[in-house]
């Protein structure tokens, strides 16, 4: 009885193996995508038709933040010009609140052991991009990304390299720029050239303040973690040489220049009166630019979409320039990187389906063009490519209505050049933006002078970080 | 000890689905919480142990205490606004006087069934320093605009509105059930007795509703130490609005670092166990439990 008992058993366990087995292939009569391929080189492209991989049919799953949906049309027109090799693929793009929260969603369903959930790719910022390639959660690309480096804006990997291996395929390199109404500055008499230097700036908002009586901000700051997010992290702590930590990790940012120049910059602005207080991407901020009660934004050029979008009473009115510089410093705007993260996901058949679109997106001229076309005539969001044969086509140097017939495309490609150097990632970063931030929030509650916000960042990052680790 | 669980046998295995749940959703999520506590781990990969490190840093973390601070204010705020609202509405709600009583039952009940973070958004607006209808009504009043949203002196005011305004249904509610069953007949030789409507009011209903009030306190209590939706939808400055479920939340979620939220996680429980252990005392020594 026994003996017959555990012969059913191994006979039905075979039979599973088998089944399991053959499972995701199914559907595929030709070769079929191995788990985490990751050979798909620029040469594919050269391969006959016998050696193309055919992927399996199913629904490729990638967290995307901000307004995917305009991503989703790329997509969903690559798919149709490579049904080829992916016949029956689909491609969802899953909305999340931001790359924290793509991480969070990751992070619970890895932690569940919950494989099959996970998202075949995701888009991450290095901080992101850190943790989760420290616990193997993400694709090393580095192979796959040495042929097409050269070819690409100069240090467009550099944030998702961690220990020389690249954990991202580059999405976007966005530089900082200053936009200013042109029509404000021309109606108060005040020459936009001078805000080539934060000196200059200053100066300009001063006047724009004294002329308009009051009613003309330089520009906004937000009472929540926004400040220090666009003005702080990503603006003028770059680009004064700001530090948080030092090589070493320890905390320095209480006794650091850099750190006093770029929040002391933000503090004769702020207590002069030059800054309207307002929550960026909301709509009083929106209507104060309508009414031309702001003249200037100085932030990522990500703010092209949201202006296009909720600012059509002041088309024609803007420009674009490269970021003031610090005198003593003289560097431009940091740019701000996002990345493309293909998932390790046990079984993750499509990896190098997801490589050759990324490799399209990034260096296919007529398919990108075509996809940002259609994106300017909705006012939705793209970047600029990081291809730099893509960059030198004319299309990125066509002018823009919105921009007075000047090239935002263009603008944005020549802001990259002489950029500052972001400030170092570390596993600590998230923990010590909190703590940065509510003490930025303070002093723009007025509850702090700058000085002592910078005290007691310091004073609270060494309480409750201590040191961070620097990895190269 | 075999014999009496042979015994009984059947009332042991009725409650025991309650004691398995118990044991796989809170026993064992609750020591593991502890355990967690004392590493550093960071949601994945393996939980380096640090002792009591989270413990510590809590002491010295000043967005802790902040976030200590705030919840106790929206914990004091929520049981005395709460309370006494839900008592006299629900008091008007049994009153004979009142027309169309199933109309205002109705009507009472709405905020409590309104999504939090949609009435979040909703307060927003309303308290936008801006544009809000509350500094238009100001204006209007001829008084000077208040930066609700961005003033750490104003920023839990709209916090603490939306949690009475939310909640105060729900008590509402148990509190006009306790009223129901409270015998017209005391009311009555009252009456007769000469004792006017507020009389009636302190030596009868109050009284009779007082192991009611003491259930819908300790409710109040543990549903104001999670308060999340609130401070999270309408955030002030810094951690002028934090509440302690929230920052635990962030420590988790935004920070990933989830010993640290485990630590503060444990101190949560610890601080409603104590309350909750000295409202049942004071109970008992009232001679009420």
């Amino acid at each position: 009885m026994k003996r017959t008992v555990a012969s059913l058993l191994a006979a039905v366990m075979t039979a599973g193996m088998i089944a399991g087995c053959g499972g995701n292939g199914a559907g595929t009569d030709s070769t079929t995508a191995a788990a985490g391929d990751s050979t798909q080189t620029a040469d594919k492209e050269k391969s006959t038709a016998e050696d193309k991989t055919v992927y399996p049919a199913g629904t490729i799953t990638i967290y995307g933040t901000g307004q995917p949906q305009y991503l989703q049309e790329y997509y969903d027109a690559w798919l149709a010009d490579h049904k080829d090799i992916a016949p029956d693929v689909k491609i969802e793009i899953v909305q999340t609140e931001g790359h924290a929260q793509s991480r969070e969603k990751i992070t619970m369903t890895a932690l569940a052991g919950a494989d099959d959930d996970l998202p075949d790719a995701t888009y991450l910022d290095p901080v992101n991009i850190m943790d989760l390639s420290q616990a193997g959660i993400l694709k090393d690309e580095t192979d796959f990304l040495k042929p097409y480096l050269d070819q690409m804006v100069e240090g467009a990997a550099n944030d998702a390299t961690l220990n020389g291996r690249i954990y991202g395929l580059p999405e976007s390199v966005r530089p900082n720029v200053l936009f200013y109404n042109k029509d404000i500055f021309e109606k108060y008499g005040v020459d936009p050239a001078m805000m080539e230097t934060f000196d200059g700036y200053v100066e300009a908002g001063r006047q724009l303040k004294e002329k308009s009586n009051g009613e003309v901000y330089l520009s906004y700051i937000s009472p929540s973690s926004k400040t220090w997010r666009y003005w702080g992290r990503r603006g003028l702590m770059p680009q004064a040489n700001a530090r948080i930590w030092d090589e070493n990790g320890s905390i320095v940012i209480g006794e650091d220049e850099g750190t006093k120049l770029a929040l002391g910059t933000l503090d004769t602005l702020y207590s002069e009166g030059l800054l309207l207080k307002s929550e960026i991407m909301e709509p009083a901020l929106y209507d104060a630019i309508n009414g031309q009660k702001v003249a200037t934004f100085y932030i990522g050029a990500f703010w092209d979409e949201f202006m296009r979008k909720n600012c059509q009473a002041t088309t024609g009115q803007w420009g674009v320039m490269s970021s003031p510089v610090f005198e003593g410093v003289g560097k431009a705007g940091a740019p701000v990187s996002s990345y493309f993260c293909i998932v390790n996901k046990g079984d993750n058949v499509y990896a190098g389906l997801l490589e050759q679109l990324w490799k399209d997106f990034t260096f296919d001229t007529q398919s990108r063009n075509t996809w940002v076309k259609s994106m300017e005539s909705q006012n939705a969001p793209y970047a600029n490519p990081i291809s730099l044969e893509m960059l030198q086509d004319n299309f990125w140097k066509e002018p823009s209505s919105f921009y007075g017939g000047m090239s935002f495309r263009e603008t944005e490609g020549k802001c990259l050049e002489n950029g500052a150097v972001n400030l170092v990632v570390t596993p600590q970063d998230a923990e010590a933006d909190g703590i940065i931030s509510a003490e930025l929030e303070n002093y723009v509650a007025g509850n702090q002078t700058m000085d002592q916000a910078i005290a007691n960042m310091d004073k609270n990052l060494k309480a409750k970080i201590g040191q961070a680790e620097i990895i190269k | 000890m075999l014999k009496t669980l042979n015994k009984y046998k059947a009332p042991y295995l009725f409650i025991l689905p309650f004691f398995l749940l118990f044991l796989v959703f809170q026993l064992i999520p609750a020591i593991w919480t502890f355990y967690i506590s004392l590493t550093n781990w960071k949601g994945i990969g393996t939980p380096k142990f640090c002792g009591f490190g989270n413990y510590k840093k809590l002491l010295i973390d000043n967005m802790f205490w902040d976030a200590l601070g705030n919840t106790v204010e929206y914990w004091i705020t929520g049981l005395l606004f709460i309370l006494v609202l839900s008592v006299l509405i629900a008091s008007l709600l049994n009153s004979d006087l009142l027309k169309g009583k199933a109309f205002f039952r109705t009507v009472t009940f709405l905020p409590n069934i309104c999504a939090a973070i949609a009435m979040g958004l909703i307060f927003r607006m309303l308290f936008d320093e801006n544009v809000g209808l509350f500094n238009e009504l100001l204006v209007f009043l001829g008084l000077e605009k208040v930066p609700w949203l961005t003033s750490t002196k104003y920023s839990r005011i709209p916090v603490i509105m939306l949690n009475v305004w939310r909640n105060t249904p729900w008590f509402t509610m148990i509190v006009f059930s306790g009223l129901l069953n409270i015998p017209r007949d005391y009311y009555e030789a009252a009456t007769v007795d000469g004792a006017n409507k507020w009389k009636q009011f302190f030596y009868i209903t109050l009284p009779s509703l007082s192991n009611i009030l003491f259930f819908c306190s300790i409710t109040l209590t543990v549903d104001s130490w999670k308060i999340f939706n609130e401070s999270y939808i309408l955030p002030g400055p810094g951690t002028s609005n934090t509440s302690l479920f929230q920052y635990m939340y962030e420590s988790g979620f935004n920070i990933f670092n989830m010993g640290y939220a485990s630590a503060i996680g444990v101190i949560l429980i610890v601080i409603l166990a104590v309350i909750s252990m000295v409202q049942m005392t004071v109970k008992k020594r009232q001679g009420e439990l």
